[in-house]
């Protein structure tokens, strides 16, 4: 039934937790007994409100909380998993979840190999990352405050439809127990504003949407600048309207820190994820070490940039995050890895393992990742030597297909480049690739780097996260 | 799978938030509560790597006081009477809709083929001999050919709702998927292929996605050179194809509040034709096994069968309660009222309006695979997209990439391409001539539609 345990009343300072130690750590060694080799149980409770707006007015507002936990066990070389939001049924289960990763084992061939973790360092702690101002404090009246200031200035002009506005904020709070005495706690929060505005003229009809948020509390909203941001997806709503079909073609492309970031996600980040490259469904498989891309190319995961949307203080397998090298210029250096996949491959654990919520298990996940800056000083730079290309801007999201190496990524809008400057609007540009050719033809990098607006990734379970760089050329890209 | 006192247990739990409601002398309120139930095993590298089971749920209170509503939602029934007062004094700052109620409890009939009591008795080993037999039935189809990722799962939901307008409506459904990626990896050239099926019934055979999946694998493999560039020509939509495509735009387009909102590139066009002449929509919720069916919608109306596009005239629309009052208090149209199409993503969101079972069929005879490629002449077959999602609901423009997609002409398959870029307009596409195949087959979540030859406004860029 869906009963959990009674939250703890100050979550930072940990003096109560959901978790009973005691009953958590038999049922951890009683996994052991019925023969797993490792067991971990993961809580997260995520206390979290929703707001929208549609035309200034309230449409919906919505608070809540979830506890979730999540059992994982090794036994004989493969995972048994249990995930419930009936915590006190956890030390119930343990013997059906090693039953079920035996049940696993045992499908396996001979030449499979089992699986195994690498050695982590053990640590029992608690690690909070505390917002400037608490996001759980935070008035709806104060939210609204906000969202009218983001609508106030997205609607005035006669062909703006519609605005929808967004608010959503969460503290997330995270218990882990493992069978090898890792006991650690941690939480943070992530506050994030939207808006979609809608323009119309006769029958054409378009939308622009935008973003702004991260790790942080209401300090990260009071630090936007939210009349410029509704201002600009007004005025591209309305650029839109008279935006042209785009050209389709292999062509020079410049793309924007969005639309950079969305690249480097799809392009690079996706096929990096360890988990796949082992399962045989990544075009790197065997490229550590080797040249993939263009000199100027280094790219970083760091869910340890405080304030991006990706970061986190821990990962969802106990392990401290930090920075990871993929590219150091164009050359392949490491892939986003968990335990398991880094046992596989024999490498240091690089704490990517994420998981959606307490009820699903940590998958290999991207953060925060970038492009690291280059040479050129600004987009003028970058243009003055294309004849015909396109300069894009914003994302609508992209997808990968790892194995393939193919990769495709939407614009919210872009314009034409002609002889070294910006023309006429376009609409609906999407850019499609191949990673292991792509990355040979960045050509130019702008030198400031930073993450863009926020994002979420979708692999199964969807996550949020950071992506960004600085303004990127492409000497050739199929533009469509 | 789910303990035999899971329903009475919801009921339990409600009849307490009911109660507390009434304590707190709330006007109208309606209380959700579901609990699910699952296994699920993950199949990766041509092997079984996870199996799964758990459950979760929780209750979500809506609550509406002189037209102004607020929503809160818990996993506790403990912690009910914080939750009913958020929602409580959501609603006291939320703006009035003149005309807004909760629905009162009108009757229903059952709909079938939601639930299959076998299911219940479905446990994880059960599942692993599944997967066994995909993972020697894909070897069997092709020796070359892996399974590297997807995964198969049951489970079971029970759901309550209960109002203060006397709807106390409850039930178990089921549920059982798979879904392979098959790929062929040899002379170091990769190609796969990803398909899936779903049913509210236990899947006892091997379904056809998974041969389908080892089809299109072994299709696209030695691909030909088309150097044509970009080219306005006829596209063979497989179902599976056109699917999350047109999951993306369509749904979007029919609902009543964007329609009347100006927000739909279908509004404004009502009693007008905006799908070719023999094309219809129907939202169908009521379909018999239907994954999206149910005898209620998300806030207790009675569901039905719609029309929505009656022989390419646009006479519907989608409506739930809240969105109707709205939209008439706004004065944005004249008259509307819920046509049963509340939908919730679970406890934690109060219902919105969407689409159930959306079924596209023709008034023309239906036509073969080899009929549509004669009609097609020189074209593209597409069986997958990638990017469906940032497909523009609002305009219907997308630009997509395929690695799925096989060259015609003459009417014959001539070679598969390695990769196109897909661009074009699905309201302008479906509104020109429009041929459907005889194979009605679910994609894109609940979308039932055949393959489709569409013979104008798409654009195919080869690489």
């Amino acid at each position: 039934m869906v009963l959990a345990a009674s939250p703890g009343d100050d979550i930072f300072n940990n003096a109560r937790r959901y978790l009973e130690e005691d009953k958590i750590r038999s049922a951890l060694q009683n996994a052991t007994d019925f023969g797993a080799s490792y067991a971990e149980v993961r809580l997260v409770s995520v206390t979290d409100s929703s707001v929208a707006t549609r035309d200034g007015q309230l449409e919906r507002a919505i608070p809540g909380q979830e506890v979730g936990a999540t059992m994982r066990v090794l036994a004989d070389g493969a995972w048994g998993v249990h995930s419930t939001t009936d915590i006190e049924s956890i030390p119930s289960q343990v013997e059906s979840t090693v039953r079920l990763a035996k049940a696993v084992a045992q499908r396996r061939s001979s030449k499979d190999k089992p699986v195994s973790l690498a050695e982590v360092p053990i640590i029992e702690d608690s690690v909070h990352w505390r917002p400037e101002k608490d996001v759980r404090e935070t008035e709806l009246s104060e939210k609204l405050e906000h969202l009218k200031v983001l609508y106030e200035n997205s609607k005035e002009d006669k062909k703006i439809a519609s605005v929808i506005c967004g608010w959503h904020d969460e503290h997330i709070h995270t218990e882990f127990m493992s069978s090898e005495g890792m006991n650690r706690v941690w939480s943070f929060q992530r506050s994030l504003i939207n808006a979609t505005v809608t323009a119309r003229d006769g029958s054409d009809v378009v939308s622009y949407r935008t973003r702004h948020g991260g790790e942080g509390g209401l300090e990260l909203i009071e630090q936007c600048d939210l009349a410029e941001l509704g201002n600009y997806a007004k005025t591209s709503a309305i650029r839109l309207l008279k935006a042209e079909r785009s050209p389709s073609g292999k062509l020079p492309l410049v793309a924007d820190r969005d639309l950079t970031g969305v690249y480097i996600h799809e392009a690079l980040g996706h096929p990096c994820e360890a988990d796949l490259v082992a399962a045989g469904d990544s075009c790197l498989d065997g490229k550590l070490g080797q040249k993939i891309g263009n000199d100027i190319v280094t790219v970083v995961d760091d869910p340890t940039i405080r304030g991006g949307y990706g970061a986190h203080p821990i990962d969802d397998e106990g392990l401290d995050t930090k920075e990871k090298c993929l590219i150091k210029n164009g050359i392949l250096t490491d892939y986003l890895n968990h335990r398991e996949s880094a046992h596989h491959f024999g490498i240091e654990p690089n704490a990517g393992a994420r998981a959606q919520d307490g009820l699903h298990h940590p998958l290999v996940r991207m953060s925060n990742t970038l492009i690291m800056g280059g040479t050129h000083n600004d987009l003028d730079e970058l243009i003055e030597d294309i004849d015909y290309g396109v300069y894009a801007c914003g994302s609508r999201g992209g997808q990968v297909d790892t194995g393939r190496g193919s990769f495709q990524f939407a614009a919210q809008e872009a314009w034409l480049i002609e002889n070294g400057s910006i023309t006429t609007p376009l609409k609906d540009v999407s850019v499609s690739g191949l990673t292991l050719q792509i990355l040979k033809d960045v050509d130019g990098l702008t030198t400031d780097s930073r993450l863009a607006a926020p994002g979420f990734c979708g692999k199964g379970q969807t996550v949020p996260v950071g992506d960004g760089g600085p303004i990127m050329r492409i000497k050739e890209a199929l533009v469509g | 799978m789910l303990p035999d006192d899971a329903l009475d247990r919801l009921i339990e739990g409600s009849k307490k938030v009911a109660e507390l409601c009434r304590e707190n002398k709330v006007k109208q309120w309606e209380i959700i509560a579901t609990q699910s139930y699952g296994h699920q095993l993950d199949i990766e590298a041509g092997k079984i790597s996870l199996a799964a089971g758990g459950g979760d749920g929780g209750y979500g209170i809506r609550v509406v006081e002189d037209g102004k509503f607020g929503y809160a939602y818990l996993v506790d029934v403990k912690s009910a009477e914080n939750a009913i007062q958020q929602a409580l004094s959501i609603a006291r700052i939320s703006p009035s809709i003149k005309g807004f109620d909760l629905p009162s409890n009108q009757e229903t009939k059952e709909v079938k083929g939601l639930f299959d009591k076998r299911i219940l008795s479905v446990g994880p080993e059960d599942l692993l001999k599944q997967a066994d037999s995909i993972l020697d039935e894909v070897k069997s189809l092709d020796k070359r050919a892996v399974v590297t990722g997807g995964g198969l799962g049951v489970s079971a939901t029970a759901g309550v709702l209960t109002s203060s307008e006397g709807i106390e409506h409850h039930g178990i459904t089921t549920s059982h998927g798979i879904g392979v990626q098959v790929s062929i990896d040899e002379n170091e050239q990769l190609t796969s292929s990803w398909q899936g099926e779903s049913s509210k019934q236990l899947i006892d055979e091997i379904p056809n996605c998974v041969a389908n999946s080892v089809e299109w694998a072994q299709k696209t493999r030695d691909p030909i050179k088309v150097d044509n560039g970009a080219e306005d020509l006829p596209v063979l939509m497989t179902s599976e194809g056109l699917g999350s495509l047109f999951s993306t735009v369509i749904p979007s387009a029919i609902r009543g509040e964007r329609l009347s909102r100006m927000e739909s590139f279908w509004s404004g066009k009502q009693g007008e034709n905006v799908m070719a002449k023999d094309l219809s929509l129907i939202d169908n919720a009521i379909m018999e096994g239907g994954i999206s069916s149910s005898s209620r919608d998300a806030e207790g109306v009675p569901t039905r069968r719609q029309i929505v596009v009656d022989s390419g005239k646009l006479v519907g629309s989608l409506w739930s309660t809240r969105d109707s009052a709205k939209l008439v208090a706004e004065g944005k149209i004249e008259h509307a009222t819920s046509t049963g199409s509340a939908s919730r993503r679970g406890h934690q969101s109060p219902p919105v309006t969407s689409c159930s079972n959306l079924e596209l069929i023709s008034s023309s005879k239906s036509s073969s695979m080899d009929e549509l490629l004669q009609r097609m002449d020189s074209g593209y077959i597409v069986n997958s997209v990638m990017g469906a999602h940032t497909a523009n609901p609002t305009s219907g423009d997308f630009s997509v990439t395929t690695s799925s997609i096989l060259r015609v002409e003459d009417g014959e398959v001539i070679g598969a391409i390695k990769q196109a870029g897909l661009s074009g307009n699905m309201a302008k596409a479906l509104s020109r001539d429009v041929f459907l195949g005889d194979d009605i087959r679910v994609s894109g979540g609940s979308m039932h539609i055949p393959d489709i030859l569409l013979m104008q406004a798409l654009r195919v860029n080869p690489i």
